[in-house]
C-alpha cells in the first residue's frame, strides 16, 4: 500500500482522463478496500476521459494543452497565488473549535474557513485559475453552470474583474432556491439563465451550458467542480489543492502535527480533492467525503452516488452516477442544491475505489441542525453544503479521543442559504418579513 | 446526383417509444414506406446531451414511460424483419449502452444486421471507443461489420478529419453549423473542404454491401449525411448538392406532433422528384 500510496498525486495529475486514457488504464486498476462495489479490472475502462460530442473537442483539447503548459509557469503560478490573496482573501482561516469540541468530548475540531473566500466559498479558488487560463486563450466569452450559485457567483466576479462577456446556467429549482445569489451574479453584470428542462438542477445546468458551448464554440466553459470530461477534473483539483497545503501548515503551526482526519462534503468533489489532494500520499491522515443523505434512501431522495451510485458515462466523464438500472439518470435530491448532483468526480470514484477516501453520509435534517450548532457554539454560519461535513464531523468527533484532531473544510458561508434555513428556522417571520416587503412596496 | 434513385436520399430520425414504443414504430414503417433511404432510431435516454428541445422532450417523455434498451432492441429487431431491405443506423447516448454492456449491445446490433451506430458524445478514437469497435471486427474478416459513425463539425481539424478517414469509418455524420438539433437552419463554409477531403479517400476497408445498395456509389468512398437544423425540403435539397443524405429529426417529430406528418412527407417526396426531374434535363 505504501508503495502505491507515494504515487496518488502523480498519478492524478499526470495522467487522470488523458484524452485516449491507455496510460490511465493504472487509475482504474488497484484493488480497492470494503466497497459494496466491486472495484474494476485492470482491463476495464479507466475512469474520467473526454466523452463529449466531437465538435467540442477542440475546445477541450486547447484547454488541456493550456493547463499542461502553464500548471508548470511560473509566471502563471505567481498571478494564480498573487490574485488568490488580492482578490480573494488568500490565506483563509484556520479555526480550532474548542467549545464544540468539548461539548462533544472527543477529538480536537478545526474548522478551515473558505467561506471567507471573496464570494463566499471554495469556488473562487478555480475560477480565479481557470479565467487567468481563459485570458492567456484570448477568450472573450465565458459560460458556467452553477447548483447553489457559489461558483456562478465566482465566475460572476472573476468575469467582472477581468472584463469578459459571462453567461450563467442555473436549474430552475436552483435559481429560485438560491435567489440572494442569482442577484449578486446579476449585479456583476452576468446573465443568468434559468434551465426548465428535467429536474431543473444542477445538471440540468451542466447540460444546458454544454449546449451553449456546442453552438459557441469559441467561448471558455468555466466548469465548476472537479467533473466533466478531462481535463477539468484534473485542473479543477490542481487549483484547488492550495486549500490542503494552506491545512497543512496551519494545522502544524496551531497543533504541531498533521491531521488525523480531514472531512469535506462531496457534490461534484471540487472542495474535496482541494482539501483532500495534499494529504493523500500519508495515510495516517484519513479522509472523509460527505455526500447528501436527502430525505431517504430510495432513489430520488438523496445524492449519495458513492454509496448508491453505478458506473457509467455521462457529462463527459466516466464514474459513478445516480441512475436506474438501465442507463437513464436519476433525479437526486438535497436540501443544498450545490450537493444535489448526480455524478461524483472521476477522481473520487478512483480513491474510494482504492480504499483511500472514505465516504458517509449526512441528511437534511442533521445539515440543518449542524448549521444552528456551529453557528450557536462557535460564531459561524456554515453554508447547506458543507454543513454535511459537519454533521458527520460531529459524530466522527464524539467517538474518538480527546488527542485525535479533525479538520472540517467549511467550503462556504451559509448567507445564501437565508430563505432556506430561515425557513426552516424562523418560519413566521420570514412570512412576515415577505409581507412587510409586498406592502413596502406599494 | 439524387437522380436515377428511387429512394429519397434522407436520414430520418426517430424516437423510439415516442410518444409510445407502438406507435412509433408505426412511423418507422411511414418513413420507409414513403422511401427514405436510411433509418436512424434513436434509443432514448433521459439526458441526451447533444439534442434540442423536441428531440429532448420526446427522450425525457419516452424515457419517463420506460422504454428500455432490450424494448428499443426488440423493436429494431422486429423493424429489420419486416423490411429487411431498409439501411437502419442506430443511435443512442453512451450511457445506456455502457450500462446495457458493450459486448451484449455489439451482439445484440450484429444479430439484428444493423450496421452503423451513432453516439453523439462517443469520440470514436476514445478509449471507449476502441473497447466498443474491438467487439465490432469480424474474426473471419478482420473487417468491422458494425461500424461507429464519427459526428464531425466544422471545426474538426484536417488532420483529424484525415486520421479518421483513415480508421475506415465508411459513413460520416456532419454537423451543419454549431449548433443543437432542431435550431435553425444554416450550412457552416467549412463543411465543403471536409466533405471534398472525404470524397477524396478511397476507402479500402468498407464492406461491399452496404456501398453497392441502390447502386449509390460505384467507387468505396465513405458516405455523408448532413444534419441539425434541416426542416424544410429546400434546406434537404440544398444539403444533398454536397452529402449523400440529409438528415431531419427535430422537424419530423413537430410534424408528427402537429398531425401533419403525411403532409410533410409528402412535401420532402415532391421536392425530390421535380428536382430529379430538373436535373435529367
Ligand atoms: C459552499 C459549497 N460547498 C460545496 C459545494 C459542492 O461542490 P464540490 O463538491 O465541487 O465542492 C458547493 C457547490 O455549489 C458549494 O457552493
Amino acid at each position: 500500500m505504501n508503495q502505491t500510496a507515494k504515487t496518488y498525486k502523480d498519478i492524478i495529475l499526470n495522467t487522470l482522463g488523458t484524452f485516449g486514457g491507455s496510460n490511465s488504464r493504472q487509475l482504474a486498476g488497484a484493488v480497492g478496500a470494503d466497497r459494496n462495489v466491486p472495484p474494476p479490472s485492470a482491463t476495464e475502462l479507466p475512469y474520467g476521459g473526454t466523452y463529449i460530442p466531437e465538435v467540442l473537442l477542440p475546445s477541450l483539447q486547447e484547454i488541456a494543452a493550456a493547463f499542461d503548459h502553464f500548471k508548470f509557469d511560473e509566471g502563471f503560478l505567481a498571478d494564480f497565488a498573487d490574485t488568490l490573496r488580492t482578490f480573494s482573501g488568500r490565506p483563509t482561516a484556520f479555526t480550532p473549535l474548542p467549545r464544540l469540541s468539548a461539548e462533544f468530548g472527543g477529538a480536537q475540531i478545526f474548522l478551515k474557513n473558505e467561506g471567507l473566500n471573496h464570494t463566499g466559498a471554495h469556488k473562487i479558488t478555480h475560477c480565479i485559475g481557470q479565467i487567468l487560463l481563459a485570458q492567456r486563450l484570448g477568450k472573450q466569452r465565458i459560460i458556467a453552470e452553477t447548483g447553489a450559485g457559489q461558483h456562478g457567483y465566482a465566475t460572476a466576479a472573476v468575469c467582472a474583474r477581468f472584463g469578459l462577456d459571462c453567461t450563467v446556467y442555473m436549474g430552475k429549482k436552483d435559481y429560485e432556491r438560491q435567489r440572494p445569489n442569482v442577484y449578486w451574479m446579476e449585479l456583476l453584470g452576468t446573465k443568468v439563465v434559468a434551465v426548465k428542462e428535467g429536474s431543473q438542477t444542477l445538471n440540468d445546468a451542466v447540460i444546458a451550458a454544454f449546449k451553449d458551448w456546442v453552438a459557441n464554440p469559441d467561448s471558455y466553459y468555466l466548469l465548476g467542480s472537479a467533473v466533466g470530461p478531462h481535463p477539468y477534473p484534473a485542473m479543477n483539483t490542481f487549483f484547488q489543492k492550495v486549500v490542503g497545503e494552506e491545512i497543512r501548515q496551519q494545522c502544524i503551526e496551531t497543533t504541531g502535527r498533521l491531521p488525523d482526519y480531514c472531512v469535506a462534503c462531496v457534490g461534484g468533489g471540487s472542495n474535496a480533492m482541494g482539501m483532500f489532494f495534499d494529504f493523500l500520499d500519508e495515510e495516517q491522515v484519513q479522509l472523509v467525503g460527505v455526500e447528501a443523505g436527502g430525505h431517504g434512501t430510495q432513489p430520488g431522495e438523496h445524492a449519495a452516488k458513492l454509496r448508491d451510485g453505478k458506473r457509467g458515462i455521462f457529462e463527459g466523464y466516466h464514474s459513478y452516477f445516480l441512475q436506474d438500472g438501465d442507463g437513464n439518470i436519476a433525479a437526486t435530491h438535497s436540501v443544498s442544491a450545490g450537493l444535489d448532483y448526480c455524478g461524483v468526480s472521476p477522481i473520487l470514484a478512483y480513491l474510494a475505489d482504492e480504499g483511500r477516501v472514505k465516504f458517509e453520509t449526512a441528511n437534511d435534517e442533521a445539515a440543518l441542525s449542524a448549521v444552528k450548532k456551529l453557528a450557536q457554539t462557535e460564531g459561524i454560519i456554515p453554508a447547506l453544503e458543507s454543513a454535511h461535513a459537519f454533521a458527520y464531523a460531529f459524530e466522527l468527533a464524539a467517538g474518538l479521543t480527546k488527542d485525535k484532531i479533525v479538520v472540517v473544510n467549511a467550503s462556504g458561508r451559509g448567507e445564501k442559504d437565508l430563505f432556506i434555513t430561515m425557513r426552516h428556522f424562523q418560519e413566521e417571520n420570514l412570512k412576515a418579513y415577505a409581507q412587510h416587503l409586498l406592502q413596502h412596496q406599494k | 446526383m439524387v437522380n436515377q434513385r428511387s429512394k429519397l436520399p434522407l436520414m430520418a430520425h426517430l424516437v423510439l417509444g415516442y410518444p409510445t414504443l407502438a406507435e412509433s414504430l408505426r412511423t418507422a414503417a411511414q418513413y420507409i414506406v414513403a422511401g427514405v433511404e436510411i433509418l436512424e432510431l434513436q434509443i432514448p435516454f433521459s439526458h441526451p446531451t447533444a439534442d434540442g428541445p423536441v428531440i429532448t422532450a420526446a427522450c425525457q417523455e419516452a424515457t419517463r414511460l420506460g422504454v428500455s434498451v432490450s424494448d428499443c432492441i426488440e423493436a429494431i429487431r422486429g423493424l429489420h424483419a419486416q423490411f429487411p431491405e431498409q439501411e437502419i443506423m442506430v443511435m443512442s447516448y453512451l450511457n445506456r449502452i455502457y450500462t446495457f454492456g458493450f459486448q451484449e449491445f455489439v451482439t445484440e446490433m450484429k444479430t439484428i444486421g444493423v450496421r452503423h451506430l451513432i453516439i453523439p458524445d462517443l469520440p470514436v478514437d476514445s478509449r471507449a471507443a476502441e473497447d466498443l469497435r474491438d467487439l465490432t471486427i469480424s474474426k473471419k474478416s478482420g473487417l468491422s461489420n458494425l461500424n461507429l459513425v464519427p459526428v464531425l463539425a466544422a471545426n474538426t481539424p484536417d488532420p483529424r478529419v484525415e486520421k479518421l478517414l483513415a480508421m475506415g469509418f465508411d459513413f460520416f455524420y456532419l454537423m451543419s453549423d454549431f449548433k443543437i438539433t432542431g435550431s435553425g437552419f444554416s450550412l457552416h463554409p467549412r463543411l465543403k473542404a471536409i466533405i471534398q477531403k472525404i470524397r477524396a479517400h478511397p476507402s479500402t476497408n468498407l464492406p461491399a454491401v452496404a456501398l453497392t445498395k441502390e447502386g449509390h456509389h460505384s467507387t468505396n468512398h465513405p458516405r455523408i449525411g448532413i444534419g441539425f437544423g434541416i426542416s424544410t425540403p429546400e434546406q434537404a435539397l440544398k444539403v444533398v448538392e454536397d452529402a449523400d443524405v440529409a438528415i431531419i429529426g427535430s422537424a419530423l417529430i413537430q410534424a408528427q406532433n402537429a398531425g401533419k406528418l403525411t403532409e410533410y412527407l409528402e412535401s420532402l417526396r415532391q421536392a425530390f422528384n421535380n428536382q430529379q426531374f430538373e436535373t435529367k434535363h
